[in-house]
């Protein structure tokens, strides 16, 4: 090897970044590059015949590199960390090399630099960490967006059910309230009813006082339960307002007429004052309208014992479209005071517990008329003084509107022309059949009880009415069925009034559906009863004249009517005659008892035969003038008094009932030929 | 009851036409096995036909005397069974004649009207509920 070849190897090596170390075979060093002595920080002088190991972290690991490379002869990517500055990490590759004679004279290394790789392989497993943290943390928040959708969904499956649970806590609210309604109104109809007809019969002193506080107690159940439907209505969001023309000027007249007598008992001064610039006819709800008035000077007259109640009524605005009408009304009473008077229009609510029990009232009567007002865009305002009085005011707007009112809700006075009405009552309950009886009669109208809307259909197809009272519910056919019956299949314009003890919104909208004409809460105020039934029997067209003669020569010739028969056996001639049959062989024995036990004044026979007639006359469609006489004469017989009055009715019923038993003969005999000719 | 069995009806009542009407109207209801007996004493002469309803009138002794009353024939019956459930019929609405029955454990109390049947009819339904019912709960009891 010449000179310059060694140079220029020698320059190459030099050149090289990586340490390069010669070694003899004890390990100490014998040769280095320029790379080695700036690694380790020393002077090739200080290098050079050092021990190589001593520049190791690991000493002995650079020991076995040594021996390893001896051994074997070679060492591939051995790592080692220099001691240095800064311990750099390196990786050995080496080998041994030979003389000539290939004895082994040392070992060559290498030491690449990897501090460099080092740090890229750290960011690469810094960043995979740092790629895992971030699929771990994406997957955390895949797995708490999904938590959050789970809880979104259950959240919103709870809202769900909260508000199913709320519309059915509503509804379940509205159900009660329209059966307690019902439940509560039917037996008060009775009581009430039955009251008011006692009353007006012959009594006592003591006992029309009885009377009248029953009557007293039973309105103001009825009030008190009026009351809280109202505001359960507009709790549930179901108060609407009745857009329908209306007289304002009468209308408020005949509302405070019933004011009129309450308040000169008390001996107030009572004035009223209208505006005569109120248009005449407006459009609104005149029922709510009466219901606040009413509410207010209720409570005027309630807490006023001497001065005047003023009702004046006075229009504020008028527009081509509209009029603003403020009402008020004033009293002289024992005001409210001011810590109060916040209060007043809230529930349950009066000026004090004290004045409930002086005064009576259910404290709803303000909360209801706030309610109204506010509902129909309104506002309520009070001012008032204690010992002074109180105005309370209110301020509606109305449409205007040249229709003229159709429904006359103004109370018709009786009319003595007007009689020869008919009326069917479609009533199922025994106690309002009798209340019904009891009022029409009085009316001097016709009348027929149906129990149910089926029974009433079956009437209607055999006589001609002028109208249906009909109660909503009913078993077998109920008051909503049978109507949508008699309009669409039997085409009749029939007026029809619901009698209704459930005044629920729900149950006013079904009415109308099905085609009713009106409807009477009960318990049946008399003047309402009357002057709808005229009002609407006025408006319908007068039934043929003929059909009601016909119906009339028929009872006038024929005792019995096997109509009744005809559809209880459908029409089934072996049962029709099975029943006449019954019916001939049994009468004449009964007859025969009955006259045996007025002949003998065995009063006991007399009436048990009687009694046993009783469901006949019916069955074979006998008038129910003889129904009732025998009914009577059972009376009479059971309790042994008017014995006098008998004589003719027993009679009377013989003498029918014998007839009857030949008409039935012969319609057995046509309907055994006629069974025979088939 | 199984399905199957007719429904067997004891018809009490001495008067023969609503007896007849009310036998009509049951049989255009429904396949029930019917008996009617005019009195009291012919009811309790035949309890071994094993009705499953008596529908009785309250007013049996009307024109033959001494016949036992309708009040007598439902205290008989409880007596033999008191499981037969019994319906009274009356013409009579009174309070008084339903209370009576009532006490007399008459399963209910009807008023002879055009409605009778219907109401009849719902009762039979009612007690045949009740009988379920009550099979039901001692097949329970039975098992506890």
């Amino acid at each position: 090897m010449n000179n310059q070849e060694s140079q220029y190897a020698r320059s190459l090596i030099e050149a090289s970044l990586d340490p390069l170390v010669t070694l003899n075979t004890e390990g100490k060093i014998m040769d280095m590059n320029e790379a080695t002595a700036r690694i380790t920080g020393k002077t090739r002088e200080a290098l050079t015949g050092s021990d190589f190991f001593d520049y190791f972290t690991e000493s002995q690991k650079a020991r076995e590199v040594y021996q390893q490379i001896f051994a074997k002869g070679f060492v591939k990517d051995y790592p080692l960390t220099i001691i240095d500055g800064h311990l750099t990490p390196v990786l050995f590759n080496g080998s041994v090399y030979k003389d000539d004679q290939g004895n082994v004279l040392g070992a060559v290394i290498v030491a690449r630099d990897i501090t460099e790789q080092r740090r890229i392989e750290r960011e690469l497993i810094d960043a995979k960490v740092f790629a895992e943290r971030a699929a771990i943390t994406a997957e955390e928040a895949t797995a708490i967006a999904e938590l959050a959708t789970t809880i979104a969904k259950e959240a919103t499956a709870t809202a769900e059910e909260a508000k199913n649970k709320a519309e059915y806590a509503v509804k379940s609210k509205q159900q009660f309230l329209s059966n307690m309604s019902h439940e509560i109104r039917t037996p008060m109809n009775a009581i009430i009813g039955f009251t008011k007809v006692v009353l007006k019969t012959e009594l006592t002193a003591k006992q029309k006082e009885y009377l009248t506080a029953i009557k007293m107690s039973g309105d103001a159940l009825i009030v008190l339960i009026n009351d809280i439907l109202d505001l359960a209505k507009v709790d549930a969001g179901k108060m609407s307002f009745e857009h329908t023309p209306f007289k304002m000027a009468a209308s408020i007249a005949a509302m405070l007429h019933v004011f009129e007598i309450k308040i000169l008992e008390k001996n107030l001064r009572f004035v009223k004052e209208y505006d005569a610039r109120i248009p005449e006819i407006l459009l609104g709800d005149s029922v709510r309208l009466h219901q606040i008035i009413l509410n207010l000077v209720s409570n005027a007259v309630k807490f006023t014992a001497k001065g005047h109640i003023t009702v004046s009524v006075r229009l504020l605005e008028e527009t081509p479209e509209l009029a603003t009408i403020e009402f008020s009304v004033a009293d002289t009473g024992i005001g409210i005071s001011d810590s109060k008077i916040d209060k007043i229009f809230e529930n349950f609510q009066q000026a004090s517990s004290s004045t409930a029990r002086i005064f009576g009232g259910t404290g709803l009567g303000l909360a209801i008329v706030k309610q109204l007002v506010e509902h129909q865009g309104g506002t309520i305002l009070v001012k008032s003084k204690v010992d002074v009085g109180s105005t309370f005011s209110f301020v509606l707007t109305f449409q205007k509107t040249d229709i003229v009112s159709e429904l006359d809700t103004e109370i018709v006075e009786l009319d003595p022309q007007i009689r020869n009405i008919k009326v069917l009552v479609v009533e199922d309950m025994a106690l309002n059949q009798l209340l019904m009886k009891t009022l029409l009669d009085d009316f001097g109208f016709d009348r027929d009880i149906a129990s149910n809307g089926k029974i009433a259909i079956e009437k209607l197809q055999l006589k001609s009415y002028d109208i249906i009272l009909m109660d909503l519910q009913m078993p077998e056919m109920n008051g909503f069925e049978a109507t949508e019956y008699i309009r669409t299949k039997l085409n009749s314009k029939i007026p029809i009034i619901a009698l209704t003890a459930d005044v629920t919104t729900v149950d006013l909208a079904k009415c109308r559906a099905v085609g009713m004409n009106d409807y009477i809460a009960k318990p049946v105020d008399e003047r309402i009863l009357y002057s709808k039934i005229i009002g609407l029997v006025k408006k319908a067209t007068p039934p043929p004249l003929h059909k009601s003669i016909e119906t009339e020569m028929v009872v006038i010739t024929k005792c019995t009517d096997l109509n009744y028969l005809l559809l209880r056996t459908k029409a089934n001639p072996n049962l029709m005659m099975e029943m006449i049959t019954a019916y001939l062989d049994q009468t004449p024995t009964l007859l025969q008892a009955m006259r045996k036990g007025y002949d003998e004044k065995d009063w006991e026979i007399l009436g048990a035969t009687i009694h046993k007639l009783i469901p006949s006359f019916s069955i074979m469609g006998m008038h129910a003038n003889f129904e009732n006489m025998a009914k009577k004469v059972q009376e009479f017989a059971n309790n042994q008094h008017q014995l006098d009055d008998i004589a003719d009715m027993v009679f009377q019923i013989e003498t029918v009932c014998n007839q009857a038993c030949k008409e039935l003969e012969v319609e057995f005999n046509n309907l055994k030929n006629s069974n025979h000719e088939k | 009851m199984k399905n199957n069995e007719r429904i067997k009806l004891f018809l009490v009542d001495d008067d023969a036409v609503y007896l007849k009407l009310l036998e009509i109207d049951f049989l255009q209801y429904a396949d029930f096995s019917i008996e009617t007996y005019p009195t009291g004493e012919s009811c309790m002469k035949n309890l071994t036909h094993f009705p499953d309803v008596i529908i009785l009138d309250y007013h049996l002794d009307g024109i033959v005397k001494n016949a036992m009353n309708g009040l007598e024939t439902l205290r008989k019956i409880k007596d033999f069974n008191p499981d037969i459930p019994v319906i009274m019929l009356s013409s009579q609405d009174s309070i008084e004649v339903a209370i009576n029955c009532m006490h007399n454990r008459a399963f209910d109390y009807v008023v002879k009207s055009e409605t009778a049947f219907f109401r009849l009819r719902k009762i039979i339904t009612t007690i045949f509920h009740y009988k379920k019912m009550e099979k039901e709960l001692n097949w329970y009891v039975d098992r506890m």
